[in-house]
Order: structure tokens, then C-alpha cells, then sequence
């Protein structure tokens, strides 16, 4: 059976296709402001790059928040469900998924058997999210990926106490011109971040194996300072940025 | 019949005073469409914008009221009685109704009834009698009585959440003449209707009064339909009857004690109840909480609420909702998700 998952994201649109048990293809282009134009032309180039017919594809399953744009799914699946489906497919046994990704962050907790027990989301606000980053990193003038690197070189975190995406972009600007380190501003950054995600999740519901996933689950830094404050392993498979499409490929399969 | 606005964050103001005194009461709702602009000028926006919704409305009614009445409520409803008086033209009448319901309570709440009945009297020349309040509260008992055999529907047809909205909402301030004529259209529509979709969740909802059909209309999207609830627009004002057969102002009062209670009275443990026994009787196990941004009593009862049910095993999925009358994307994907995890 060939099936396909389409995660459309704030940011990024992610599509992954499998066939029986194996992934074959997947792919992240940005969503842009038309979310029909965006998935509709990812879905022909992976076509076209597979070398197959619409006909020849079983069931496509849209998850993200753009799923209902997505008329010729066979079924829309939130994208909280999807991830868990795709840790599940990707690291068998997790029982705590963080999902960050560009405008909210999910917690997910798996029972034993991989079905999702319980989930949280953030509040209405971008603060702890991947567009919070991309705010705190245009402040710093640095692309995402040199943002998740540095702060691991950073000897202290300074403490940032404003998790508004607005406000925190002016304290951030504040500490740069009293010439606090670029490395330990960010690691700050990261630290409330960290602590934002953690009191979301409670900590009483967190069960290791934990993994992590979502366009954030890329940023080493992150990573770091929530394992330090779950004082937990997070793994972060190579298809975290796709989980969701995966996920949605993979319950595709089971309608 | 003129129309006698008032202001109650639950369902603890004597309708059947005003309607004994000839008008109609209208339970302010505000107009999410219309937002808050107007009232943001007198109130901050940190406060519950429903309520500052509630002042908009009022703040355009100019003389379509006669008088507006406050029922003491969450501290948002208690405090904007000064807001309210000082920047409107219409007659103020304050109704205190108790905390609590034990029998002191229910002395000082018999006060409360009197003072405002004499109150209304005076501001209006007009004598509350005996039986012009003994009619007014059989009127509401015939409503009640209706909306809890229509209520009762909602387990078993395809009554959508927001026609459950406009019924309820209907009742509250349309003339009551015109309300029973309409229950009465109903009666006869809704027992016909096809069998609860199999598609459809069937949840209790909680939390913050929903006072706009928005938020039916997620619930809805999310494939969760609401067939108990204890909401002031909804079961709590038509749960039980109004004695008949005592003195009317002390039938009040023990109406009013048995109500099932909102959040803004102490101590929750009747609110509790409540929810258990309804989940109890209907054989649901599964419940939706919500409250209003910034809307702090239901915000104080949700982690003690969300916990007691739990220990039940309940299914419960708590959120904080907009008042905004677009649809909330990110609402409907937790709800949907809740669906999912029902399933
Ligand atoms: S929504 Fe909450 S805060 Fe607002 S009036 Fe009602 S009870 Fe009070």
C-alpha cells in the first residue's frame, strides 16, 4: 500500500510518502501565505519526482492547520494524533513527545501500546514557539541554525524576563548594547523557552523515553536546556521535521 | 412591554420580580460582532471581555431599557455596577444575592428579594403583588419546564449545539410570551428530528458561560455535540422549578439554593456534584471545560474540577477560549483531537 501525509504548518509544509512500511520520500517547502498553492505544488513535484500518478497513490491522510484546505484527502487527522503516530513509527517505545514547531508547541504523553494518553498545547501566544526563535534570531542578526549552535558554547544564560515575542525582542536588544555575549543571550533564550515548554508539560506527566520533534527539535540549544530541566534524554529522530507528515502517512494505512 | 435589562455572570437574578413589575427581563449578553471598542474606553482590557462586551451593548441601548439591574456575581459583574451607573442614564437597581446557601444565607437573600422588589416599586409606581409574582413565577415554570424536555432531546436527535444555544439564548430575552410560543414551535419540531448523528461525540460542557454561538459552532466543526451541560445559559436556568406552592419570594430563594451553582459561589463541591451526577444520569464519560480569557472563577475551579473528574475516569479536555467571533483554529484542533481520542 503507497500512501501520503501532508503536514501543513504555519511556516513549513511537509509532505511524506510510504509505501507498506517504508518511507520513501519526504519533503519541507515553506507554506507562504496561499496554503492551497503550497501543498497542491509540493504534492505534483513529489509525484513527479517518484514517478507516479495520483491513481497510483492508495490514501492521503492532511494533518497541520491547513488540513482542511486540502480537498482531496481521505481523511483529516489533527496533527497531534499524526505526531504520535509518527514517533511511533520512527522510535517505537517513546512515551513523551515535545512538538515545537512555528506557532505553538504540543506535548504529547504515549501509553505503553504508542496511543496517545493525554496532550497539552500552548496558549495563544508565540512565546516559546519557532516564531519566537526566528524573532530572537533576527534581533541577534543570526540565521536559525548558527542560534542552536552557539548557545552550547555559552558560559552562563542570562536571564531573559520577558517571554513576550515582543518584549523579549527589546530586552534582547537592551542586553546586546550593555554587551552581554551573543552566546549567553541565547542560551537565556533558550533556558525560558525551556522552562515555558516544561511547566506546559507538567512535570508529573513526563515518561522517558522522551523524544523530540517539530522544525525547533533541530536547535541543539533547546534541546539541551529542556533536557536539563526534565533531567531526561531527548532523542530527536532525522524525520523530526516531517514526524507530522509521517505520522499522517502512516495512519493513512489503517482508514 | 418594556424591556428591563440586566447583568448576572450566573443565574441568580429574580427574573419574576421584573415580569411581575410589567417588564420584560433581557439578559445582557453583549454582541461579539460588536466587540468591546466603546467599554474598553471606560474599562482595561485585562478585564473578562465578555463582560466589557456586556457594557457595550449597554452603552448603545440608550433608552431601549427602562432600568438595568446587577445580580451580585464574579468580582468582573460586582465591580462594574459603579462603571455601569456612572456612564449610563437608566435607573440602577442592585440585587444581592448570597454566596452561599445555608440559612443565613437564605435570610439575608429574602432581604435581597424584598429590598428589590420596594425598589422597583418606588422607581416605577408599580404595586409587585402576591399573585401578579405567584403568575410570573408559573410562567417560568412552564418555560423551564419545556427547555428541560427539549434539553433532553439533545441525547437523543440531532439538535445542533448552536440551535441548543438559540433556544436557551432565546428564552433569556425575548418577551416570555413569545419565548413559550417559540418552545412550543419546537416541541413539535425537535421529537421528529433524525436519531443523534453516529458521527457526532456526544460531551458535557462546562466553564465559562458561552454567551455567543461561535463557540457552539467549534464544538460542532470538532464533531463534539453537547447533550448536557451546567451553564447558566443552559441547564442552571432551567434545572429545577420554582415552588408553587409557598410564598413567591420565599420560593426564590429556595430556588436559588437549588440551582446547580457556577463558579462564582463557594463552596464548588455542589458545583461538582453537579457535573458528576449529570455525567452519571446520562452515561457520558466524557467533558469539555472551558473558560474565557481572563474570566478568574472558572480559571480557579478548572484544575480542581479537571482532577475530581479524572479520578472518575472521566475524559476531560480543559481550555482557555477568545472572545472572538471568528472561528479558533487552534481551539478546534484541540477539540478535534479530544474527538479523535474519544473514538
Ligand atoms: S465570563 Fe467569568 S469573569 Fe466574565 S462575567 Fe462571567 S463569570 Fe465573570
Amino acid at each position: 500500500m503507497r500512501t501520503i501525509g501532508i503536514d501543513i504548518g504555519s511556516t513549513t509544509t511537509k509532505i511524506a510518502v510510504l509505501e507498506n512500511d517504508q518511507l520513501l520520500y519526504t519533503e519541507i517547502v515553506p507554506t507562504g501565505y496561499n496554503v492551497d498553492k503550497a501543498w497542491r505544488e509540493l504534492l505534483a513535484a513529489t509525484l513527479e519526482n517518484l514517478r507516479l500518478r495520483e491513481s497510483e497513490i492508495d490514501r492521503l491522510v492532511a494533518t497541520g492547520y491547513g488540513r482542511n484546505s486540502v480537498d482531496i484527502a481521505d481523511r483529516r487527522i489533527t496533527e497531534i494524533m499524526c505526531h504520535a503516530a509518527g514517533i511511533v513509527y520512527s522510535r517505537p517505545g517513546t512515551r513523551s513527545v515535545i512538538d515545537i514547531g512555528g506557532q505553538d508547541s504540543k506535548f504529547i504523553q504515549l501509553d505503553a501500546d504508542g496511543n496517545v494518553a493525554d496532550f497539552k498545547m500552548n496558549d495563544k501566544c508565540a512565546a516559546g514557539t519557532g516564531r519566537f526563535l526566528e524573532v530572537m534570531a533576527r534581533a541577534l542578526e543570526l540565521n536559525l541554525e548558527d542560534f542552536g549552535r552557539l548557545s552550547l558554547v555559552a558560559n552562563r544564560a542570562v536571564k531573559i524576563s520577558s517571554m513576550c515575542t515582543v518584549f523579549a525582542e527589546s530586552e534582547v536588544i537592551s542586553l546586546i548594547s550593555r554587551g552581554e555575549e551573543r552566546e549567553n543571550i541565547i542560551a537565556g533564550i533558550h533556558e525560558s523557552i525551556a522552562g515555558r515548554v516544561v511547566s506546559m508539560m507538567g512535570r508529573s506527566g513526563v515518561k522517558a523515553p522522551v523524544a523530540m520533534t517539530g522544525g525547533v527539535a533541530r536547535n541543539q540549544g533547546i534541546r539541551k536546556a529542556l533536557e536539563e530541566k526534565l533531567k531526561l534524554n531527548i532523542t530527536v529522530p532525522e524525520t523530526a521535521q516531517v514526524n507530522g507528515a509521517v505520522g499522517a502517512a502512516v495512519l493513512a494505512r489503517k482508514i | 412591554m418594556q424591556t428591563f435589562a440586566y447583568f448576572d455572570s450566573g443565574h441568580e437574578f429574580p427574573e419574576e420580580i421584573v415580569m411581575a413589575a410589567g417588564f420584560t427581563p433581557y439578559k445582557i449578553l453583549g454582541d461579539v460582532e460588536a466587540g468591546t471598542g466603546a467599554a474598553d474606553e471606560y474599562l482595561h482590557t485585562y478585564f473578562c471581555p465578555f463582560a466589557r462586551g456586556a457594557l457595550n451593548q449597554a452603552l448603545a441601548a440608550d433608552d431601549d431599557w427602562a432600568g438595568i439591574g446587577f445580580a451580585h456575581g464574579c468580582d468582573a459583574t460586582n465591580r462594574h455596577y459603579d462603571v455601569w451607573r456612572r456612564h449610563l442614564g437608566q435607573p440602577f437597581f442592585w440585587v444581592n444575592t448570597p454566596m452561599k446557601t445555608n440559612p443565613t444565607a437564605r435570610v439575608f437573600h429574602r432581604r435581597g428579594l424584598d429590598d428589590f422588589r420596594a425598589d422597583l416599586e418606588k422607581a416605577y409606581g408599580v404595586a409587585i403583588t402576591p399573585e401578579k409574582l405567584a403568575a410570573a413565577i408559573r410562567q417560568s415554570n412552564r418555560i423551564k419546564e419545556k427547555m428541560r424536555r427539549l434539553a433532553a432531546l439533545r441525547a437523543t436527535r440531532d439538535i445542533t449545539n448552536p440551535e441548543y444555544f438559540e433556544m436557551v439564548r432565546t428564552a433569556v430575552q425575548e418577551p416570555r410570551d413569545r419565548v413559550l410560543e417559540y418552545l412550543g414551535e419546537l416541541e413539535r419540531e425537535w421529537p421528529a428530528r433524525p436519531a443523534f448523528p453516529r458521527a457526532l461525540v456526544p460531551v458535557l460542557l462546562t466553564g465559562s458561560d458561552v454567551t455567543f454561538p461561535g463557540w457552539m459552532e467549534v464544538m460542532e466543526e470538532a464533531g463534539l455535540r453537547v447533550v448536557r451541560d451546567d451553564l447558566s445559559l443552559g441547564e442552571r436556568y432551567f434545572h429545577a422549578a420554582i415552588p408553587e406552592t409557598v410564598e413567591p419570594l420565599k420560593a426564590l430563594v429556595e430556588y436559588y439554593a437549588l440551582q446547580p451553582q457556577p463558579a462564582t459561589r463557594v463552596p464548588s463541591d455542589r458545583r461538582l456534584d453537579y457535573l458528576k451526577t449529570a455525567l452519571w444520569e446520562s452515561g457520558l464519560n466524557a467533558v469539555v471545560s472551558q473558560n474565557l480569557k481572563f474570566c478568574e472563577p472558572y480559571a480557579i475551579d478548572a484544575p480542581w474540577i479537571v482532577n475530581e473528574l479524572k479520578k472518575q475516569g472521566i475524559r476531560i479536555i480543559h481550555l482557555e477560549r477568545e472572545y472572538t467571533p471568528t472561528l479558533d483554529h487552534q481551539a478546534l484542533t484541540r477539540l478535534e483531537t479530544f474527538r479523535q481520542l474519544l473514538e
